[in-house]
């Protein structure tokens, strides 16, 4: 990407000798002390899990430690590392070799591997990709960087403080903070209202400061704020909000099922802040840096959204074929089309195809600017129908039905089928729009304005996004396995 | 090596190498092992190498883990065995140790996959890209002219051709935009800005070499095209040659104004931009003359203006003047309504003959309501200072406006083929010219009868658009080998706008008995407009065109002279 776009001019540079030796050092001590902080979760003792948190420690160093170049890249890396080494060692390997721990096929036993999960996330994947990230970013402070200090903070801010509004209902009537789960009740609900209000426009300014450089269009950012409010269930209601209380830290299965509605609340407003953020982010970019005419693109903007609407209710049509017969299977595709089994058959799955078709219609306007091959677009249409499943059967379905969002991990539960078409819903659209958006563009590359924008578009080596694909996915679709 | 056959080579490998993973996942080992290299090799096709991209070939190869094991492990295998998915909550937690193996296979596979790669980028080199480096085109196709017949047909062979490099085209236009003609009118009458009915070429087309020059000559045995050169500052110029395989003619027409020396000397055109542009500032330039003018005989001829044309062009003409002019008289108040006259002068005993009679008398009506004054059955003969000559009559007038005849472009004059007596191309059914190979013709230019019907085809953008179609396919065609096809096409009506919100319109409708329908008045005029605003190319234009429109309910019509006419 350019500087147009807010994003770096370069990704990777020689390092300085000096960060050659103290980064190592810093993830050795940093992994290494905070696993031993945490080593009662592991059932290890502090010197175990000292020298495992640093062996971890170096291994996310020597893996990831040039990707993580700025604070937000470094979280992202240091999340996806995290779930992947909680999903393969204790949860995944050691159970295969040990036969003393717990295997994840039986509901006690997976359950069990949840505090693990809590402490590699929050006292290995965060404190080492934040403080790698920093570090990263000193490293490459010779790179001309574009980011806004002003811009990140005034636009995720307000961001946070509009999506947190979401609520609204619900703290209106005094019943629902999602936000500040874990928390015990203030004094007065005006306090309660303040502090959510507080938290959320704490939430949106850090999205901004730590991903200002990563988002680059709503689909995308719909994704960071998705993987950011997985995180913020983690680091708030689960850990810190509990702190701060006095009450103790519960990183216990049992207290992630009760806080299940929170996760939900949570994810509904990582994406909506996503799309604000975007939103507000985009308009800006496009008032005072795309209205450039060093900027512009060929094209306008008016073609490339009109051309996307039409791709994307076409590829939604196909991926509406293609998950169809899951959903149709599942018994979820008439509550999908939202009107509960008042139209079965025939007109049941052409309901469904036209909502597929719209949804498709929002993919091709949310995505248009992120997958340039399968390999990233499939992964984004994935994550895209994992969002689908937490805002159309988990919320906007049972809205319209009853007028009441059941956010419970038991209504999770009962609503995991659909996932898994949900799934396959994204990566078929995602691979239908771009096998007709390369149908268009291959020859229009032979136009060099276009061949501009195509290597525009793709991310450079080091961007985060694999890592919040890896992170979003695997905690959107296991935490409602786990905890349902 | 080609790139996805090398890409796919080490998916395979890669994929087999991961595959122990799969069999805690797939029970089976043979079918564990086709699975990942399957998968290795449909993953690594749709990649875009880059070197040392271990993180991230790690991670998207284990996020992709989790669709897959959804999939394969929940649902295929269930299914393939013959039992229901086990989809429900405790079933996909039975399935969590498959989804580890799915998760460690697809982070195996990255890596492998990655570092297979940087080693066949040490050993081989880097991928071949695909050829950007074009080879010298086989196929040279040249269009001649940027209005709508040539621009339309260079769109056409890009779509045609695609990707195809062995073809290449060149547009040769002596603007560099293509003008929206049905809007030229409203131009001239100050409705519109001039810009925003004109639309870039070089924007428009993708991989045609655009070229901006006027066409000198061309020769047909060398098989090339002559372009006037360019004047260079020691005030020498060097013409160009471009040669060409295909050679499409659409340069359009010129007035023809019937060997009246004197006519073409003071009459204004209207075909161009340009042409607009200055008759409105004429107009305002005879106004201000005309404020500080007190002879009331003097300043007869300068608020006087004469169009010579009863067709489309000099009826819209007319009426956007007529509107124009009438509605500036609020910023000249020495002036009177009663001295502002716009006349029209036609040949025949009616108007419009392009509509039906009807139609043509509602027009006269509506406009001499409006204040235009008709000359019908009459000619424009001569021309002098001050006096435009009928006839049987003499109109005191400074402006007179020539849209009374074209004739096709002079390149076309002097081209050695078969022409009508018109002076236009004869070309075939297929819209090639006969005894002529590699040369087509269309548009303006070319005198084509439909292969369906018989009939000539007129020369209106309408048909010219439908022209370039056929014109580019049956280049195609021609160029693969493939038999071409004739040209048909029923004129879908015409519009036309004869004053401030009225219009006449008359639609060919294929199931109606008498096979048109007319519509007049504002309905007409709000159909005129929703048609062209559509059919205008690009959305900035549209966009553009529309907010023009919306000022103009709510603000006068701007009396800025933008160009010095002395």
């Amino acid at each position: 990407m350019n500087g147009s776009n807010g994003t770096p001019k370069s990704q990777s540079t020689p390092s300085p000798k000096t960060f050659l030796w103290i980064e190592p050092c810093i993830a050795v001590f940093v992994g290494g002390g905070c696993l031993m902080l945490g080593h009662t979760q592991l059932a290890a003792t502090p010197g175990q899990g000292f020298i495992f948190g640093a062996l971890l420690g170096l291994l996310f160093w020597c893996g990831f430690g040039k990707r993580a170049n700025s604070p937000g890249a470094g979280l992202i890396w240091g999340l996806g590392f995290a779930a992947l080494v909680w999903l393969l060692i204790p949860a995944g390997l050691l159970p295969l070799v040990n036969k003393t721990q717990r295997s994840m096929s039986t509901l006690s036993g997976a359950r069990s591997h949840f505090p693990e999960l809590v402490a590699y996330l929050v006292l290995l994947g965060m404190p080492l990709g934040l403080t790698l990230g920093i570090f990263g970013d000193f490293r490459r402070s010779g790179v001309k960087r574009e980011f806004h200090w002003a811009r990140a903070i005034v636009v995720g801010g307000f961001a946070g403080t509009l999506s947190g509004l979401v609520f609204s209902r619900w703290m209106y009537e005094g019943e629902f903070y999602p936000l500040l789960a874990g928390l015990p009740q203030l004094n007065s609900q005006f306090e309660m209202v303040g502090f959510h209000f507080l938290v959320a426009l704490l939430i949106g300014a850090s999205f901004g400061l730590l991903f200002q450089t990563d988002v680059r269009g709503l689909g995308s950012s719909m994704g960071w704020g998705l993987g950011f409010a997985i995180f913020c269930w983690f680091f708030g209601p689960l850990t810190l909000f509990p702190l701060l209380s006095g009450a103790g830290v519960d990183w216990s299965a049992d207290q992630g099922t009760a806080l299940f509605g929170s996760l939900v609340g949570h994810i509904i407003y990582g994406l909506i802040l996503g799309v604000i953020y975007a939103a507000i982010d985009r308009t800006w970019l496009k008032l005072f840096v795309q209205s450039d005419p060093l900027n512009r693109e060929p094209e306008g903007p008016g073609v490339n959204v009109l051309r996307s609407l039409g791709w994307g209710a076409l590829a939604g049509l196909a991926g509406g074929l293609a998950a169809g017969p899951v959903l149709l299977a599942t018994g979820v595709l008439p509550k999908l089309a939202g009107f509960g089994n008042g139209f079965p058959g025939v007109r049941g799955f052409l309901i469904h195809l036209t909502v597929s078709a719209l949804i498709g219609m929002m993919y091709g306007l949310l995505f248009r600017n992120e997958g340039s091959s399968l390999s990233v677009g499939v992964p984004w249409g994935c994550v895209f129908g994992l969002i689908w499943w937490y805002v159309g059967p988990m919320t906007v379905v049972p809205l319209i039905l009853t007028g009441v969002a059941d956010w419970s991990a038991n209504a999770a539960s009962a609503l995991l089928p659909s996932i898994i078409g949900h799934l396959l819903y994204g990566a078929a659209t995602a691979t239908v729009f771009l096998l007709l958006e390369h149908r268009y563009e291959r020859w229009l590359l032979l136009d060099p304005r276009n061949t501009l924008r195509e290597q525009r578009r793709m991310r450079p080596v080091g961007t985060p996004a694999p890592a919040l694909w890896f992170f979003a996915l695997a905690m959107g679709v296991l935490l409602p396995v786990l905890l349902g | 090596m080609k790139p996805y056959i090398r890409r796919t080579t080490i998916g395979i490998f890669a994929g087999a190498l991961s595959s122990p993973a799969l069999t805690y996942a797939i029970r089976n080992p043979v079918l564990a092992f086709l699975c990942g290299i399957f998968l290795g090799a449909l993953y690594a096709a749709s990649l875009r190498s880059a070197r040392s991209a271990y993180a991230e070939n790690l991670m998207t190869g284990a996020a992709l883990g989790i669709p897959l094991w959804g999939l394969i492990s929940v649902v295929a295998i269930p299914v393939s065995a013959g039992q229901m998915p086990g989809w429900n909550a405790e079933g996909m937690r039975e399935h969590l140790p498959a989804l580890v193996a799915w998760v460690l296979y697809g982070a195996l596979f990255g890596l492998i996959y990655q570092a297979f790669s940087d080693l066949a980028t040490a050993r081989w080199g880097p991928e071949a890209k695909v050829s950007v480096a074009v080879p010298s085109p086989s196929t040279r196709v040249v269009i001649l002219g940027g209005g709508f017949a040539g621009m339309k047909t260079a769109q056409c062979l890009e779509k045609e051709f695609q990707k195809d490099i062995s073809v290449h085209i060149t547009l040769v236009s002596e603007t560099n935009a293509l003008l929206f003609t049905p809007m030229l009118a409203e131009v001239a009458g100050s409705s519109l800005e001039p810009s925003h009915i004109s639309t870039p070429l070089r924007s428009s087309l993708h991989r045609t070499e655009f070229v901006r020059g006027r066409v000198e000559g061309i020769d047909l045995a060398k098989r090339c095209v002559l372009l006037e050169g360019v004047a260079s500052p020691d005030g020498t110029s060097e013409s160009r040659q471009i040669s060409y395989d295909q050679l499409v003619l659409a340069l359009g027409s010129v007035p023809n104004y019937l060997g009246m020396p004197n006519v073409e000397r003071r009459a204004f055109n209207f075909k161009t931009l340009l042409d607009a542009i200055r008759i409105r500032n004429h107009v305002i330039e005879m106004f201000e003359l005309a404020d500080r003018e007190p002879d009331a005989s003097r300043r007869a001829p300068l608020l006087t203006f004469v169009i010579a044309g009863g067709g489309f062009a000099g009826v819209e003409l007319a009426g956007a003047l007529n509107d124009f002019a009438h509605g500036i008289l609020a910023d000249y108040p020495n002036l009177n309504r009663d001295e502002v006259r716009v006349v029209l002068i036609h040949a025949r005993d009616c108007i419009l003959p392009e509509l039906s009679e009807s139609l043509g008398r509602y027009a006269q009506a509506k406009m001499e309501e409006r204040g235009v004054q008709f000359r019908l059955n009459a000619r424009v003969s001569d021309a002098h200072p001050g006096i435009v000559v009928l006839q049987d009559e003499e109109i005191p007038s400074e402006t007179l406006v020539w849209t009374a005849g074209t004739t096709p472009s002079t390149i076309i004059k002097a081209l050695n083929v078969e022409k009508d007596k018109r002076g236009a191309v004869k070309v075939d059914a297929n819209l090639s010219v006969s005894g002529r190979p590699g040369l087509w013709a269309l548009g303006d230019c070319a005198a084509i009868t439909d292969a369906k019907s018989g009939k000539p085809c007129p020369p209106t953008a309408q048909f010219a658009l439908r022209e370039a179609a056929t014109l580019a396919s049956n280049l195609a065609a021609h160029v693969a080998g493939q038999p071409s096809k004739g040209f048909h096409f029923d004129s879908m009506g015409a519009l036309c706008v004869i004053g401030h919100q009225t219009a006449c319109a008359e639609l060919t409708v294929s199931f109606v008995r008498t096979r048109a329908i007319r519509f007049s008045g504002l309905f007409a005029w709000l159909m005129w407009r929703g048609i062209y605003l559509s059919k205008l190319p690009g959305l900035e234009r549209k966009i553009r065109v529309l907010f023009d429109w919306t000022v103009e309910l709510f603000f006068p019509r701007d009396i800025v002279q933008t160009i010095d006419l002395k």
